[in-house]
């Protein structure tokens, strides 16, 4: 299963990820095609990515800013609405006691009846009271209206009762007191004509300044509550504690304005604190207002909406980078192809230039060399005529031989001056209408034999589309018996010849070679067509033979090329033009311009 | 048989006559193609044996000289320039063309011919 996902990956890998053609690499432009791609992709991703994600880091920002600070200012408006309600809720008491003291002397308001009328009409005015008591400068309680029975109670030694005669006016925190109900307690102190004082107080519920508070709860995630000063809850809150707990957040630092600040409670959630310290124009009060709100609570709809942009995004990452991807594959890809095509190109053109340059110096090595090879044969010639016809020596077996060594020797330089002339040599092709299988049975007339002898089996295979070609009949000739004498020394006995011919396109026909003999290794491959290259023995071979088809089949207009495997076999393909003659007008003429 | 060889390769042309005077053949040998015509205005030669490429006038060039100067004397090429084959194209028709280094053996067999 993995083996075949791997064979699946393989082939879907570019061409230029197999690396295949590493002989060619002296003519790429380029290398390494595999960190072009990768630099590429790189380059590409990080050019069409990095606007994007800035722009959505910016947007985010912004976002985040904007919903901020609407929800600052949200959360202090409420605050500050609240601070005014609760203000005036006190402020409004303060001033009913302050005016009762002013208007009433302390004759009637000390009188029960008077006193419990008063108190029904504050109740029916202001409502939120309990009960009204007056207190002497002694502390001592003189009256009361109320439902509890609290005349004679000495309040001399309580704190409030000392701060209500220092400042005139008193507002308690909340407390349960003697009624163990919570409530709070406001005093003005007021003087009577005899130069005594006396305090006028009241309890008041409350309840009323709960659901004052509670009208001003804005959704799930806020919370709106009193506390002292001294972080004691006043009033029940949803998150931070209940009545008389201590706060579960930090008390905040005074001001005499309404504040916002970001900061987490003591689970760690971000929230938002608007706190005013309640004060009135009467008096200082004890409490602190504070409304909190949860951030994450009332950003659920952004945070929703960036979840939403954010999956969008990564796709739009996914699809842009899988794009890219397969951009960069195709350019590389094309690329590498064209850049391989060029090379393969260079190196047939190396090819060609090293074969011409090194022809040309054998065809002038060779002809500097013919005349004194020349003189050597007259003169050998003539010391062995010597020998022969004049019969002087005739009877010297042992000299003649050493004659005939030197004619033979002079006999096979000649064989190789001739070879490399021919091979240089601009020569003029004779074309002729040719029949292939002519030309490949008059070729193979001559391995008849051997091939009988040795048990070598010629399969012959001509398509019956191939027309008769234009072409140089001996040259065609010498190309293939060349290559037909070289496959016979390859082979060993029982094996195998294979000539076949097909038309290749319209204009062309190739003609293969191919036999199961012993192959020759990869780097021999490149040097098969130089001059003087050879595996034979020495003095078995010149090394021109294949130099020479080469430049044959150039001269036909043709190509050669070979395939080999050590021990498997080897191939050659020749591909020649059906209209030599065409070609070669064609050749005239572009030279011509 | 009489025959004029005319090659500027001294020791060469010095050789070849003596090889073919063996083979009871008469040759005169000259080094250029001034000398060949001086010659054949005082002798008669059944073949001429020209060397194709020499200073000055070379064999191809000499040959329809030599030619007006005798007509019907048959000429036999020499050339140090590869296979006789190579060289037929785009020259003159019906000549002989022997690759140096000789075999004496065929341009014996080729003197024959031409003069039968």
């Amino acid at each position: 299963m993995i083996g075949r996902f791997r064979q699946l990956l393989g082939s879907l890998r570019p061409e230029f990820y197999h690396r295949t053609s590493e002989h060619l690499n002296p003519y790429f432009t380029f290398t390494d095609y595999r960190k072009i791609w990768g630099v590429g992709i790189f380059l590409l991703a990080v050019t069409a990515l990095l606007p994007l994600m800035v722009v959505t880091v910016i947007y985010y920002q912004l976002i985040q800013k904007s919903v901020d600070s609407e929800l600052i200012l949200r959360t202090e408006r409420v605050a500050s609405n609240a601070r005014r309600a609760v203000t005036f809720f006190l402020e409004e008491r303060l001033n009913a006691l302050r005016f009762t003291v002013n208007e009433i002397d302390y004759g009637r308001l000390t009188n029960p009846d008077d006193f419990a009328e008063l108190l029904r009409n504050l109740k029916l005015g202001f409502g939120g009271l309990t009960d009204l008591s007056v207190i002497s400068h002694a502390g001592i309680q003189v009256a009361y209206a109320g439902p509890f029975h609290l005349e004679g109670k000495d309040y001399s030694k309580q704190a409030w009762f000392a701060e209500c005669q220092n400042c005139n006016f008193y507002v308690s925190e909340i407390f349960r007191g003697y009624r163990d109900l919570p409530h709070i307690i406001i005093a003005v102190k007021s003087f009577r004509p005899d130069g005594t004082h006396f305090i006028l107080r009241a309890t008041l519920e409350t309840e009323r300044l709960i659901q004052t508070l509670s009208s001003y709860k804005t959704g799930e995630h806020a919370d709106i509550f009193l506390a002292s000063r001294s972080g004691i809850m006043q009033t029940p809150s949803k998150f931070y504690g209940d009545l008389f707990e201590k706060m579960a957040l930090p008390v905040p630092d005074y001001s005499p304005r309404t504040q916002t600040v970001m900061a987490a409670d003591g689970q760690g959630r971000p929230i938002i604190t608007g706190y005013a310290f309640i004060s009135t124009q009467i008096a200082d009060t004890p409490f602190i207002l504070m409304v909190t709100k949860q951030k994450a609570g009332m950003m659920g709809v952004w945070l929703e909406l960036r979840s939403k942009i954010n999956w969008l995004v990564g796709f739009s990452i996914m699809v842009i980078i899988i794009v890219i991807a397969i951009t960069c594959t195709f350019m590389v890809n094309k690329l590498y192809l064209a850049d391989k095509a060029k090379a393969e190109a260079m190196a047939v053109m190396e090819q060609n230039n090293q074969l011409a340059s090194i022809g040309q110096l054998a065809a002038g090595v060779a002809h500097e060399i013919n005349n004194p090879l020349a003189l050597i044969n007259e003169t050998a010639g003539y010391v062995k005529d010597l020998f022969v016809i004049k019969e002087q020596y005739s009877k010297d077996d042992e000299l003649l031989e050493n004659i005939d060594y030197i004619l033979e020797a002079v006999a096979r330089c000649g064989t190789i001056t001739r070879q490399l002339l021919g091979f240089s040599r601009k020569f003029d092709v004779k074309i002729q209408r040719v029949n292939l299988n002519e030309v490949i049975s008059d070729v193979l007339v001559f391995h008849n034999k051997e091939a009988e002898y040795r048990n070598v089996n010629v399969f012959v295979d001509i398509s019956k589309d191939i027309p008769e070609i234009e072409t140089d009949r001996g040259k065609l000739q010498q190309v293939l018996l060349n290559l037909v004498s070289n496959a016979f020394q390859a082979v060993d006995n029982g094996c195998n010849l294979d000539i076949t011919a097909l038309p290749e396109g319209v204009n062309k026909v190739s003609i293969t070679i191919c036999d199961n003999g012993c192959g020759m290794p990869e780097e021999n491959l490149s040097k098969i067509f130089e001059p003087f290259f050879t595996t034979k023995e020495r003095g078995k071979g010149t090394g021109l033979g294949l130099t020479i088809t080469y430049g044959l089949v150039k001269k036909l207009h043709g190509n050669i090329s070979v395939k080999s495997r050590e021990n498997e076999g080897t191939e050659f393909i020749i591909t020649l033009p059906i209209h030599l003659q065409e070609e070669m007008r064609k050749d005239e003429n572009s030279f011509g311009r | 048989m009489k025959i004029l060889l005319v090659d500027d390769e001294k020791k060469f042309a010095m050789m070849l006559s003596k090889r073919l005077a063996l083979r009871g053949i008469e040759v005169d040998y000259v080094f250029t193609a001034e000398e060949a015509m001086a010659k054949v205005e005082s002798n008669k030669y059944d073949v001429a044996i020209l060397d194709v490429k020499m200073p000055g006038i070379g064999g191809i060039e000499l040959e329809p000289k030599l030619k007006a100067l005798v007509p019907g004397m048959k000429t036999i090429f020499l050339t140090g320039h590869g296979s006789a084959a190579d060289f037929t194209a785009g020259s003159a028709e019906a000549a002989y063309y022997l690759a140096k280094p000789l075999q004496i053996d065929e341009l014996i067999e080729i003197l024959h011919e031409v003069t039968q």
